[in-house]
């Protein structure tokens, strides 16, 4: 008798288990994402933050009944921020897992070779984090959206920053630190074109090229303390930008300089890494901020992040999480993840409410160059312990309107020539 | 014995033409195609680079310079002159990569052991950081995109053929070279340096040779590898590059004249695999790399030879001695 029940219960756990599964994947649509986010070594926050948040989207859309009658399926496989690697999973994505979109990365070099990838099969790429303007410019090709602020719009508005600021702390003298590579360069050619491009005047006293990931900047302190120069831009990202502010601390660079870092600086990694030994005044701006803007949206996106992860998110977070609601609007309007050309009409001039979006204005995918447009702060750092570990947020918010930053066609042309 | 060593050669190019013949035809996702093609071309640099390490006893940490060489010479005159470039930009790299090598060959060989390791580092990564940093010219960290092989080669299958047929040739030539008389005095170098100079024979010259063939053939792999993934980046010229290539011979057997190319298939397959499910891929490689260095320390090749050595009625007289090289 016991035997019997026994094989009984057998038999369920093996039909609840094994002919379950697949009896409900039988039935259900689904929209396949693959991603490309790297989780180990020194971008692995970015890519955790990333799959967190995307994964994120997909419960509210998928509890919700999804979209169209389809449900979001979310694979992510570790890109190791390496290209040739990434050129390989995003294949293995297309003619293997069969899936709707590739989605990710945070290096703009996996993204420029993924993006060849979805040229070459016709698959639709939703970039999240990676900043290189080229993508969106001169690399840029029918199938690929970026659903955040890339290098130049940040530029863009940080030239327009330090326009202002000539009107109430007049400056004349500029410098540049940033990371030896594509990524520091780009900035920093961009701010001067910008700078140039609103008719600010200013002398650059000098260019400090240190390598990426370097684990001392004290040369570098020392010639920016002998060039003075009044504003030093730093173009870092991640846990360089914490070594350089804690290693410029002990020198009071940072208060005989303004420090003002648009791209990456304002990211919620470098509040949470120095808590109180963060300096008051910096400038700094990123993609997404936990306090900014001050919306229902937002405010509900920061807190439903924290409860899922137990931390707060960084910019990179919520690129992932645009990129799923866009991928969410798309498939709606279309009614099916599988007509490729009708989703690429469908993404180009979308407009979609995000989490960074302020009152009276809504994001939007740039026809032309698959860009979303957005309004971008910039803030000041100012003690706020809302978002523990940090001790200080950006606050004394300046924000500059969406159409101001994009790259104009002149620059375009210049891009494409080289 | 002659007759063993041809069965065994007849059995590994039986094997290699029908399992790597077949894909194309078995598979139709062009996944398979890709993934095949970078075993086959891993595995010959991979087996280019043992000419050194295994055969002759140079431990070269720096093969990526030539293997970037390689991949960038096509990317570049692709990106600047057209695809149709493709292919002469492909002899562009070899003969760039035998002029390097000859260079720095005449100046790393000049010292042995851990100093000529450390030489072609530096030599590596010197060529890797100008590639860096010169971003205008080379792309910088994000690389060269757009590298489409021109015409018939455009198509996958199509190109994983003309890959299988130059990797074919490739280590029919470096099997050769091993057979040949200048490989037997290379295998005498790795054992006794002293002995071949009092044999009469030039030891310089000829770890300049290998030292150039060996990087003529990495330049072959990079080049290819520009057009099966259509996008380079100064990775290819970095160290790791020089070490993966490396962990794939030990992971194979360095003794062994195979063994490399299985590593690297070996190698490929698992990233592939266990990245596919889990993040902690790093991990699985470390575990089995300790196995493979505890466990089975002449590779995976000269295990299995050392096993059937054990097996067979001359058995006391094969396979003990685990410094030879198996060709």
């Amino acid at each position: 008798m016991l035997k019997h029940k026994n094989l009984t219960l057998i038999l369920l756990a093996f039909l609840v288990f094994v002919v379950w599964p697949f009896s409900v994947s039988a039935q259900e649509k689904i929209i396949k994402i693959g991603a490309m986010y790297p989780m180990t070594g020194r971008p692995g926050l970015y890519g955790l933050d990333s799959v967190d948040a995307a994964e994120m989207a997909i419960e509210e859309i998928n509890s919700k009944g999804g979209v169209a009658g389809y449900k979001f399926e979310f694979t992510n496989t570790d890109s190791k921020a390496k290209p040739d690697y990434s050129v390989m999973v995003a294949k293995r994505y297309i003619t293997q897992d069969k899936v709707h979109f590739l989605f990710g990365v945070v290096s703009s070099a996996v993204g420029l070779a993924v993006t060849e990838v979805s040229k070459q099969y016709k698959k639709i790429f939703i970039g999240t984090d990676h900043a290189s303007t080229q993508l969106t410019t001169d690399k840029l090709q029918p199938y690929y959206f970026r659903v955040s602020n890339n290098t130049f719009q940040s530029m863009a508005a940080g030239a327009l920053y330090l326009k202002e600021l000539k009107q109430t702390k007049p400056w004349e003298t500029i410098a540049y630190i940033g990371p030896d590579y594509a990524y520091g360069h780009d900035q920093w050619d961009e701010l001067k074109y910008n700078l140039d491009r609103f008719g600010v005047k200013y002398k650059a006293v000098g260019e400090y090229w240190p390598k990426i990931f370097a684990p001392d900047y004290t040369a570098f302190i020392t010639s920016i303390g002998n060039d003075k120069p009044d504003i030093l831009v730093a173009g870092f990202w991640g846990g360089d930008t914490v070594a350089f502010i804690k290693q410029a601390l002990p020198y009071g660079l940072l208060t005989k300089t303004l420090y003002f870092h648009p791209d990456a600086g304002g990211n919620y990694e470098l509040m949470s890494a120095m808590g109180s030994d963060l300096p008051k005044g910096l400038v700094l701006s990123a993609r997404h901020h936990n306090n900014w803007p001050d919306t229902e949206l937002n405010r509900e996106y920061v807190k439903k992040f924290f409860q899922k992860t137990g931390r707060y998110p960084t910019y990179a977070a919520e690129g992932a999480y645009a990129g799923i609601y866009a991928i969410a609007e798309a498939v709606k309007k279309v009614g099916n993840p599988d007509d490729t050309e009708a989703l690429v009409k469908a993404f180009e001039g979308m407009k979609i409410k995000l989490p960074e979006d302020p009152d009276g204005f809504t994001s939007y995918i740039d026809p032309k160059s698959h860009q979303i447009v957005q309004d971008q702060a910039i803030g000041v750092t100012v003690p706020n312990d809302k978002f523990p570990p940090a001790k200080l947020m950006l606050g004394e918010w300046k924000v500059y309107k969406a159409e101001e930053l994009l790259p104009p066609k002149e620059y375009i042309d210049k891009l494409q020539k080289k | 014995m002659k007759n063993h060593a041809k069965i065994k050669e007849v059995v590994f190019w039986a094997l290699f033409f029908v399992i790597f013949g077949l894909i194309p035809l078995l598979e139709k996702s062009d996944y398979h195609l890709i993934l095949a093609n970078h075993i086959l071309i891993w595995g010959m640099f991979a087996m280019a680079f043992n000419m050194l390490f295994g055969v002759t006893g140079m431990l070269s940490f720096g093969q990526a310079l030539y293997y970037g060489l390689g991949a960038y010479s096509v990317g570049l005159m692709v990106k600047n002159f057209g695809d149709i470039w493709f292919l002469p930009a492909i002899g562009l790299g070899l003969l760039s990569a035998t002029l390097v090598s000859i260079l720095i060959g005449l100046l790393v060989i000049r010292v042995s052991g851990v100093y000529f390791t450390v030489l072609t580092l530096a030599f590596g990564q010197l060529v890797w950081q100008i590639t860096f940093k010169w971003y205008h010219f080379t792309g910088g960290d994000d690389g060269i995109q757009s590298i489409i092989p021109p015409g018939i080669l455009a198509n996958h299958t199509v190109y994983y053929f003309f890959t299988l047929l130059l990797v074919a040739v490739s280590i029919w030539v470096l099997r050769r070279l091993v057979n040949s008389p200048m490989g037997l005095v290379l295998r005498c170098i790795r054992q006794n340096p002293d002995r071949v100079r009092f044999l009469g024979r030039r030891v310089r010259r000829n770890q300049l040779r290998i030292y150039v063939i060996s990087s003529f053939f990495a330049a072959l792999a990079g080049g290819l590898m520009a057009g099966v993934d259509n996008s380079i980046h100064p990775d290819m010229f970095y160290w790791t590059t020089s070490g993966e290539v490396i962990l794939m011979a030990v992971i194979g057997g360095i003794g062994q004249f195979f063994g490399p190319f299985i590593g690297a298939a070996l190698i490929i397959i698992i990233q592939d695999v266990v990245g596919a499910r889990t993040e902690y891929w790093s991990l699985i490689i470390g575990l089995i790399m300790m196995v493979m260095v505890l466990i089975l320390p002449k590779g995976l090749v000269g295990e299995v030879q050392l096993l059937r050595g054990r097996f067979r009625p001359d058995a006391k007289n094969r396979g003990e001695n685990g410094t030879t090289f198996s060709a």
